[in-house]
């Protein structure tokens, strides 16, 4: 399974306390939705191997919980990431409001200034919206952001955001060459062996 | 073979190559790559335009033929041209002369700065070389010479190649190449005279017409008139007064206090001898008619100082020692330095044997006894223990590779706090030791986030310099040793007796530093928790235990009794305590813990007395009130307590933990687990939540803790009344779910006395560890972006005093090229070489403008014009390779040059006799009898092109270019002619 998988990506998910980020996740990697998840303590861990024009690449997705006092503790798994999803409710103006806050956070605790950002807003099954998807999309663009708005609930725009977030991962070859390099010399000769006619050959081309 | 391949096409005539001698071989292997490279008809270009040779792109191409099992390179070396329209008109004209014929009359690019050797000496735009192979090998015997030269002259006569084809003979460092060049009715010989004794007759113009003239046999009078361009150069060698400034700095000046312009925390920068090694004026008279100047063997019309161009040359010296890169080079070179700090030190450095024992025994042993301390310790501490410092001075001096006064002076730099300990007393320099003042914001200053260093006030960037300097000056990588272990043992003393590290920021490590700083940073988080531990116990002690259980504790208290200024007691009480601390390494016994707490009771107003039952209804640990929330049930205002700040990580223990974590996989248990993992701040928080508001619900916490798990409905109740009923979110009602569970779990604790979410005593000791078991190489390695970041800083420094827009081009590359290499671990070797290596050539750029702004006096210069002129002049020749003078010997730069060759002439008024002179004796008899010392010395190097047209061989065959170079310089002589010939009718 590993064999073919051209990188592993770290994921990182954050965003206000109660904004749906467990529900993104569990709708990405399970396909199912529990209207009662727990409220995450600290930091969660899933993984996915998605296929992405053709190329497998295996993300390891960190959940975060969003809690105000757990904000001391999360941000140290910000390291190393190479794709953020940034979330708010779209029934919640304040949970928008609130990005500015976590923006600030990534620059503060992110190894890397290069991590791609996706910004979601969630919830858009429910009738109550207070965010207006435009608003959303005007914030993405002042921070050079991809967007995308979702529901957990009804699987509307989750996988797509995902996807979405690698491709763009990937066609940032700064971000994730490097990791690989820095995965120790076995993994290194064997990725440069495939760069022949490999997975690697495939995308090269593409470029 | 060939033959039965093709047995259908017709064959006419069988071309047999069958008995085909090497020789020929050769020559049709010549002729393909001749084709190959498509050097076969006429050759066509532009006329050249002035100084395109300079200016514009040349270009080779290379193959390997052998003769025999001998085998040459043939190589093709052409100035790359556009396409001209007029291609197509100029075939038309049959007869024309081949393109490099044409080229030898060629004035429009005489003596260019950078040529290969035959487009000095013929003026080609165009040419095919074949030379041995092998380095050392060569074409020595006559008569190869000439198998050789008949070879290309058959394969030019085979082919119609127009390109000149030469061949090298004799040894490759004579340069010797004889060639030839055909074109209809027209053959061009290239031949070649090199010698070491010049035959008196050619160190003159005259003389060389002579042989010029005997040599196209012109038989025609009057001859056809000579056009002559000649350039003399001259070298200057002897600076004079313009010393090199940059002395290598004093070391023993540092010593004394006195620190010569070399202090520990600052790169030292610089050429030590100078990057200019020689000028080189190149006078030039471009064209000259035969018979309007003399020169012979006792007059010459060639002044320099009337020459109608000069161009002036700069030669850099090569890797010229630069101080910066010297200390550079030499850190890198620790990297790979594969000893231990105890095997540099080596054990006789210190007293005891098992020291290597001693000093991890030592790291987890309470340091109560003085007995395990090496001898050649000395650090701050020893400022305060001054009768031991005094004991070690005695002892150890003299096996340490550092001496006390270096490392003293270092010491103090590292850690200024100590010597406001020495003035003031102990606790003043708490205050000065937090190092946070807010950080310039600036793009240096964050340089740090890119290199993954350290900020560049730091204490870490600091001893990445010293450890630098003391490398380089101090005793090297033992020096480097033996200042890394006083380091570690400061570090140790501060965690034991609660003195905080300098020069480190506040708060959880910073991961954008390098690991080395986060690891100091987690000392002093560790150091802190202690301190605020040990006082808040002190404090109690001091208060409420006046009759102490133990004898230390009681002299604590009575110091405080004598001293009313709490903090200078605080000092000098913990020193009295510093050989027997044991119980500070402990928890706080229930007792002495309830006293503390019914002591901090009391202060809020609540008379309490010490209750160890969990169930506590008076409320303890309070930060503050929340202000807007109250109780649900009681209706009290709410509190939010006083809570343990959570566990701060060094990047390498995140990994450790993520690591873990991600081990637990991504099942339903494994997320459980996690979560359960991750609890212990929760659960911490959740008590110190109780015990600050005593009857508190779930729900009052979640308010605080996750308001948006709180859900408020505005409700009309029977009475008609808006009434706001609030309940917990349907995720928090999940029964059994971890909150839940963590709360009935959770017993009214305050944080003072839960247990330690971050256990300091034992993460300090494995910092402790961790520092000592790094190796010098280590200590490099995690330095080495320090003093990365710190050279740059320096060369940007330097370079804003020069403003030189090639550096800072440069600058900027390395800045990049550098963040991308160290913000990962262990870069590679290669790279970080490379960042040395461009840091040191802008050193280099550097110091060279420097020289050369010293030699020209462009700081002297008062007319504002002038100066602007000679910077550019002097920018032009760090970037140029030659660079003419405007106005020649007249303008301003030209009369500095004159009078820089004036002045070495003057100091050197009596010239030895070398083998110069003695060759140019008549020159120097005619310098006598002018009467004064010349303001040149003789010429370096004359050259000498000589061109006409005339017809050869016959008088009545058709004129042809004509041209023969000369150049004399002291170690050789050699003429190059190109004589054509008309090939029609002979």
């Amino acid at each position: 399974m590993d064999e073919d998988v051209l990188t592993t990506l770290k994921i990182l998910i954050i965003g206000e306390s109660g904004v749906g980020k467990s529900s993104l996740l569990l709708r990405f990697t399970d396909d199912t939705f529990d209207p009662e998840l727990a409220a995450t303590i600290g930091v969660d861990f899933k993984v996915k191997t998605i296929s992405v024009d053709g190329n497998k690449a295996k993300l390891a997705i960190w959940d975060t919980a969003g809690q105000e006092r757990f904000r001391t503790l999360t941000p140290s798994y910000y390291r190393g990431a190479q794709g953020v999803i940034l979330v708010y409710d779209v029934t919640r103006r304040d949970t928008f409001v609130k990005l500015d806050n976590w923006l600030n956070e990534l620059e503060t605790y992110c190894t890397r200034n290069d991590i791609v950002k996706m910004l979601v807003g969630n919830k858009i099954d429910k009738e109550n919206r207070e965010v207006d998807r435009n608003e959303g999309l005007k914030f993405a663009r002042k921070h050079s952001m991809l967007f995308i708005e979702a529901s957990a609930k009804t699987c509307d725009g989750v996988q797509c955001a995902f996807e979405e977030l690698v491709e763009k991962i990937i066609q940032t070859p700064g971000l994730w060459e490097s990791e690989s390099q820095n995965r120790g010399v076995k993994l290194s000769n064997k990725e440069e062996g495939y760069g022949g006619g490999g997975a690697c050959g495939g995308y090269c081309s593409m470029l | 073979m060939a033959a039965d391949s093709e047995p259908e096409s017709e064959v006419f005539e069988i071309t047999d190559f069958t008995t085909a001698s090497e020789w020929e071989r050769f020559i049709s292997k010549v002729e393909e790559v001749l084709n190959d490279w498509k050097l076969i008809g006429i050759s066509s270009g532009k006329p050249l335009e002035k100084g395109v040779y300079t200016t514009g792109a040349w270009e080779e191409k290379s193959d390997e033929i052998s003769f025999a099992d001998f085998k040459f390179s043939i190589t093709h070396h052409y100035l790359v041209q556009e396409p001209s329209d007029k291609d197509g008109k100029e075939e038309l004209v049959e007869d024309a002369l081949p393109l490099p014929v044409q080229d030898l009359l060629c004035m429009n690019n005489d003596f260019p700065p950078r040529a290969h050797c035959l487009v000095r000496w013929y003026g080609l735009r165009e040419f095919v070389v074949i030379a041995p192979a092998a380095n050392n090998d060569a074409v020595l015997s006559e008569s190869k010479c000439n198998l050789l030269l008949s070879s290309i002259s058959i394969a030019l006569g085979n082919t119609g190649c127009q390109v000149p084809l030469f061949v090298q003979i004799h040894h490759k460092w004579r340069r010797m190449y004889v060639g030839e060049c055909q074109g209809p009715g027209v053959r061009t010989d290239f031949e070649m005279v090199h010698l070491r004794k010049v035959p008196n007759q050619y160190t003159h113009l005259s003389g060389l017409l002579d042989i010029f003239k005997s040599k196209i046999g012109c038989p025609l009078t009057p001859l056809p008139p000579v056009s002559m361009a000649i350039r003399l150069t001259y070298v200057l060698q002897d600076w004079q007064q313009y010393f090199w400034p940059q002395q290598p700095p004093d070391i023993d000046a540092l010593v004394g206090g006195e620190v010569g312009g070399l202090e520990f925390g600052k790169l030292p920068f610089g050429a030590c001898e100078d990057p200019i090694s020689e000028l080189h004026l190149a006078t030039t008279w471009p064209h000259l008619t035969e018979g309007i100047i003399v020169d012979n063997d006792v007059y010459s019309d060639l002044d320099p100082l009337q020459a109608p161009q000069w161009s002036v040359r700069v030669r850099k010296a090569d890797n010229p020692q630069c101080l910066l890169g010297d200390f550079l080079t030499e850190f890198f070179k620790l990297c790979r330095r594969k000893e231990s700090t105890d095997e540099i030190l080596g054990r006789s450095a210190f007293e005891e044997e098992g020291k290597e024992v001693a000093d991890i025994t030592h790291a987890l042993s309470k340091l109560t006894e003085p007995a395990p301390v090496p001898i050649h310790k000395l650090s701050v501490t020893n400022m305060v223990h001054s009768a031991k410092k005094k004991i070690r001075k005695r002892r150890g001096v003299d096996e340490s590779p550092l001496n006390n006064e270096v490392l003293n002076t270092i010491l103090l730099f590292l850690f200024p706090d100590a010597a406001d300990k020495l003035a003031d007393g102990f606790e003043s320099r708490t205050s000065t030791s937090a190092g946070n003042n807010p950080p310039p914001e600036n793009e240096d200053y964050n340089l740090f986030s890119q290199f993954k260093s350290a900020p560049s006030d730091s204490l870490t960037y600091k001893l990445a310099l010293c450890l630098c300097m003391i490398n380089f000056y101090h005793g090297g990588v033992k020096g480097v040793a033996h200042l890394w272990q006083e380091f570690v043992l400061e570090m140790r003393y501060r965690w034991e007796n609660n003195y905080l590290i300098p020069g480190l920021a506040n708060g959880p490590p910073d991961l954008r530093c390098c690991l080395l700083h986060q690891k100091l940073q987690m000392l002093n988080c560790c150091i802190e928790r202690k301190k605020a531990r040990d006082e808040g116990k002190r404090g109690s002690m001091s208060d409420c235990s006046p009759g102490g259980t133990s004898g230390d504790t009681g002299k604590g208290a009575d110091h405080s009794g004598e001293n009313p200024d709490k903090d200078k007691e605080v000092g000098k009480s913990w020193e009295s305590w510093s050989d027997s601390e044991e119980e500070f390494f402990e928890c706080l016994s229930d007792t002495e813990d309830l006293k503390g707490n019914g002591q901090e009771n009391g202060k809020k107003g609540g008379a309490k007395e010490g209750n160890k039952e969990p169930v506590n209804l008076k409320p303890e640990g309070r930060l503050h009130p929340h202000g807007k929330l109250t109780l649900l049930h009681p209706g009290e205002p709410l509190y939010i307590p006083i809570t343990q700040e959570p566990a701060p990580m060094t990047e390498d223990l995140l990994e450790e933990q993520s690591e873990v974590l991600a081990k637990l996989g991504t099942s339903a248990e494994g997320a459980h687990l996690r979560a359960r993992m991750q609890s212990a701040c929760l659960l911490s928080d959740m008590e110190s939540f109780k015990a600050a508001n005593p009857g508190c619900c779930l729900e009052d916490f979640v308010r605080w803790y996750s308001p948006r798990d709180y859900i408020e409905e505005e409700v009309v109740d029977e009475k008609g009344n808006v009434v706001i009923k609030g309940e917990l979110s349907a995720r928090m009602k999940i029964p059994s779910n971890m909150w839940v569970e963590a709360w009935e779990t959770a017993k009214p604790v305050p944080a003072r006395r839960q247990k330690r979410l971050f256990d300091d005593t034992r993460e300090a000791e494995k910092v402790l560890h961790y520092l000592a078991v790094q190796k010098p190489a280590d200590l490099a390695r995690h330095l080495l972006p320090c003093i990365i970041h710190a050279a740059v800083l320096k060369v940007k420094e330097e370079e804003a005093l020069e403003d030189i827009s090639s550096v800072k081009k440069i600058i900027k590359q390395i800045i990049s090229h550098s963040s991308k290499v160290l913000r990962f671990p262990n870069p590679e070797d290669k790279k970080l070489e490379e960042i040395i290596a461009q840091i040191m050539s802008v050193e280099a750029i550097i110091a060279r403008a420097r020289s050369l702004k010293a030699k020209f006096g462009v700081e002297k210069c008062e007319n504002e014009e002038e100066k602007e002129d000679l910077q550019r002049f002097v920018n032009c020749l760090l970037e140029q390779p030659e660079v003419s003078v405007i106005g020649a010997g007249r303008g301003p730069a030209g009369s500095i040059i004159h009078k820089l060759f004036v002045n070495a002439q003057r100091v050197s008024a009596v010239p030895p006799l070398d083998e110069e002179l003695r060759r140019s004796g008549s020159s120097e008899e005619r310098r006598l009898n002018m009467g004064a010392v010349s303001d040149f010395p003789p010429p370096t190097g004359r050259e000498v092109i000589l061109r006409t047209t005339v017809p050869r061989p016959a008088p009545y065959s058709k004129p042809l270019p004509q041209r023969m170079y000369s150049v004399l310089t002291k170690e050789d002589f050699r003429l190059a002619g190109a004589f054509s010939a008309d090939t029609t009718f002979f």
